[in-house]
């Protein structure tokens, strides 16, 4: 076994460290530009399958994969007797890649970058949209075509249900946010409406502080 | 005075009615990391260095480091409200404070909020924290003097208007004493003024802030104050946002001073914010471009030329020494960057000698440009004076028979350094300064008693201006001492001198007799 003797494993999240992006866009970069007959999305959606038929429905499967006290060769091993016959060639050669890297634990946020890339090379735009209540299909199919129409690309809609909302609508393309909710909209009007009285009621208390002077 | 209650509601149902929501577009990032007043954001991908965000709890801070997948963040105010994953938006603005007349006489933290109590700053001006210096064709050369109203300064070490002097000195030594002083002497002289108080005891600042209204001085002065308590942020922003509410009026023409109190803390606080930021330290751990962070601040201080308007912005910048070590690296930094020292001494300071200038170092780079021709020509013959008696002080020590000149130069000088000890808060007139060097350096005061050459100066400043006041108000309008001038107060002074030394020399003798007897 190896010298660590915990047994327990972490993913590292990339709130913790937003370094480990830029280490994940390497491996994700490696396996959708890899040689090969699949094209990205096959390769996107083996390993989707991977992560979701796989390593969280087994999760001592994970455990071993993830763990630090389980060594590199024997994570080799386990991943040829049980991946290698089921997956491509690629994904199994990838799998091992990673592991040989000590990046196991980084799977998740390979995929999430490959995803992302993937739907860049695509012409996909990832948009979020929050609303207050759940929005029927006729809608967003309305929304998708819309925004197919202002962004020019593909969007592809990951819908949220926040209350806190109240109403309207929140869409995020990127890091930049459109925000209509009432929610936005109540708080701009309070800020105004203090500002202005605030204003209003300090330059009457001037007003009468300097009369004496004057 | 009563709200009343469906007038109010009739303005709010009107603005309501009028609100129009525009669709809030933000740039938003989500907190990593949060702790000793900096935050780690992911996201806010376009953020610029400087650019202003704000927290979901309504706590602004600055963007300070711009790293790959991630900035940092400076918070100003209170960081504990922030919390892991809460979204940040990026305002798109710069830090700016409110400037102008609203601000005059009033006491506000970095960020303009006022902290005097006596509501918030109603005004719609500001100006950007970080502003560029003006360049080399917007100046003209330091000409004008700034009256300190401190003998020792303003004869030795004139400061002009536009200048930068550094006051540089132990602790308790009388540093803020001598800035206070500068500030108190603007009084009628149509100059704002600017005390910012970087790190400095809540105490103290209150007692400045004392001080200035006795003085009546807080009607034409501005208080940024930014104590020990305060984040490092805040203590790190006070000198720029005390540099652009001096510009403000610097840029309409008028003439300011602006007093860094002090800048040695301001350096601290820089260095702790570069550390958590994880940027590396350099000399005493402080960051590179602690060097810039000086330099930019004292630079944006200028004689501007007649075509800008001819306003000035004067710098008194503040630095604590630690045992009298001026070559540690702030000290020296800001040595380099400001045109000369008033450098202030703990031993002259306990030896009584007060204000505790070391004239023998402190030096003005503008030298006698930033003196009123009066003073040039009375202030070097001083200089001399004290040059020749502090290199006749170390014989007198040894207990050497001294011949009957050197005896009397020595004299001389222990009368001179009588005579520019000045008492706290107690600023003088140019005049009168000219009046009293010319005095001393011409013998007047050589036959008082050393203990009482004080009083007897002021004896003679009140015979000055009770009895012989057209020689005083020609030599304040004229501000020349010329050779019929020198005539008029060498008469004036003999006949004070025929007058008040019997009482000077008789007072003596009658108090040795009282003594005795």
């Amino acid at each position: 076994m190896s010298d660590n003797p915990e047994l327990q494993f972490k993913i590292p999240s990339v709130l913790e460290d937003p370094s480990i992006k830029a280490i994940a866009r390497v491996y994700a970069n490696a396996l959708l530009d890899a040689q090969g007959d699949s094209s990205g999305e096959n390769r996107i959606e083996e390993y989707r399958s991977f992560i979701e038929d796989v390593l969280e429905a087994n999760p001592k499967f994970e455990a071993i994969l993830f763990s630090r006290s389980v060594s590199t060769e024997e994570k080799t091993g386990v991943i040829d007797r049980v991946v290698s016959s089921q997956a491509s060639e690629i994904f199994s050669h990838f799998l091992k890649v990673v592991a040989s890297h000590d990046r196991l634990d980084l799977l998740r946020a390979i995929f999430d970058v490959a995803v992302d890339l993937e739907e860049k090379k695509s012409g996909k735009v990832r948009v979020i949209v929050r609303a207050a209540a759940s929005i029927s299909e006729e809608k967003l199919a309305h929304m998708r075509q819309q925004l197919k129409d202002i962004l020019s690309a593909d969007p592809v809609l990951q819908v949220e249900t926040d209350a806190s909302l109240i109403g309207g609508l929140v869409i995020q393309v990127g890091d930049t946010v459109y925000d209509s909710s009432l929610k936005n909209r109540l708080g701009q009007l309070q800020s105004q409406l203090r500002q202005r009285y605030v204003h209003e009621i300090q330059s009457g208390r001037n007003r009468f502080s300097y009369s004496e002077g004057s | 005075m009563k709200f009343k209650a469906d007038e109010i509601a009739s303005v709010i149902q009107k603005e309501v009615e009028n609100f129009g929501a525009q669709l809030e577009t933000r740039e938003v990032g989500v907190v990593t990391e949060v702790g000793d007043g900096i935050a780690r954001c992911y996201g806010l991908s376009g953020a610029m260095a400087g650019e202003m965000v704000e927290f979901s709890s309504g706590v602004q801070g600055f963007v300070f480091n711009l790293e790959e997948s991630s900035v940092g963040v400076v918070v100003l105010g209170n960081y504990l409200k922030i919390t892991e994953g809460d979204e940040v938006k990026a305002l798109g603005q710069l830090l700016s404070v409110p400037v102008g007349e609203a601000v005059v006489g009033r006491v506000v933290d970095p960020l303009g909020n006022a902290l005097d109590g006596k509501g918030t700053i109603v005004t719609s001006e500001t100006r950007p924290l970080e502003s560029a210096a003006p360049g080399v064709v917007d100046r003209q050369p330091v000409r004008e003097p700034l009256q300190t109203g401190i003998k020792a300064v303003d004869a030795m070490t004139p400061v002009g208007r536009g200048q930068r002097e550094l006051i540089i000195g132990d602790r308790k030594t009388g540093k803020t004493a001598i800035a206070i002083d500068a500030i108190i002497n603007q009084k009628g002289k149509d100059v704002v003024c600017i005390y910012v108080g970087c790190g400095q005891r809540a105490s103290s600042v209150a007692g400045v802030v004392d001080v200035l209204t006795e003085c009546g001085a807080m009607d034409y002065t501005i208080v940024v104050a930014a104590s020990a308590s305060d984040p490092a942020s805040m203590q790190y922003i006070a000198p720029y946002a005390g540099a652009a509410m001096a510009e403000h009026f610097m840029y309409q023409g008028k003439h300011t001073l602006i007093v860094y109190d002090d800048l040695s803390k301001q350096a601290v606080a820089y260095r702790e914010m570069s550390l958590l930021m994880k940027r590396p330290p350099g000399r005493e751990a402080y960051p590179g471009d602690i060097f810039y962070c000086h330099s930019r601040l004292l630079e944006r201080s200028a004689k501007l030329s007649d075509e800008k308007g001819g306003g000035s912005m004067t710098a008194l910048p503040i630095i604590e020494t630690l045992e009298g070590e001026v070559s540690a690296y702030i000290p020296t930094n800001v040595i380099s960057i400001t045109d000369g020292q008033i450098y202030l001494e703990p031993d002259l300071f306990y030896a009584g000698v007060r204000p505790a200038i070391n004239v023998g170092i402190s030096v003005s780079r503008v030298g006698g440009n930033a003196q009123t021709k009066g003073m040039k020509k009375v202030s070097g013959s001083l200089k001399l004076d004290l040059a020749a008696f502090r290199e006749l002080e170390a014989f007198a020590q040894l207990g050497t028979d001294l011949d009957a000149a050197t005896q009397q130069q020595l004299d001389r000088g222990y009368c001179m350094v009588e005579l520019l000890k000045q008492p706290q808060y107690k600023p003088m007139q140019v005049a009168d300064q000219v009046i009293s060097v010319y005095a001393g350096s011409n013998g007047y005061f050589d036959k008082v008693p050393v203990a009482r050459v004080p009083e007897a100066e002021q004896n003679l400043l009140q015979f000055m201006a009770e009895q012989k006041s057209e020689v005083r108000n020609r030599l304040i309008e004229t501000q020349k001492m010329d050779d019929e001038m020198a005539g008029m107060v060498d008469a004036a002074l003999k006949e004070w001198w025929t007058q008040g030394s019997k009482l000077f020399i008789e007072s003596e003798e009658g108090a040795a007799v009282g003594a005795s007897s």
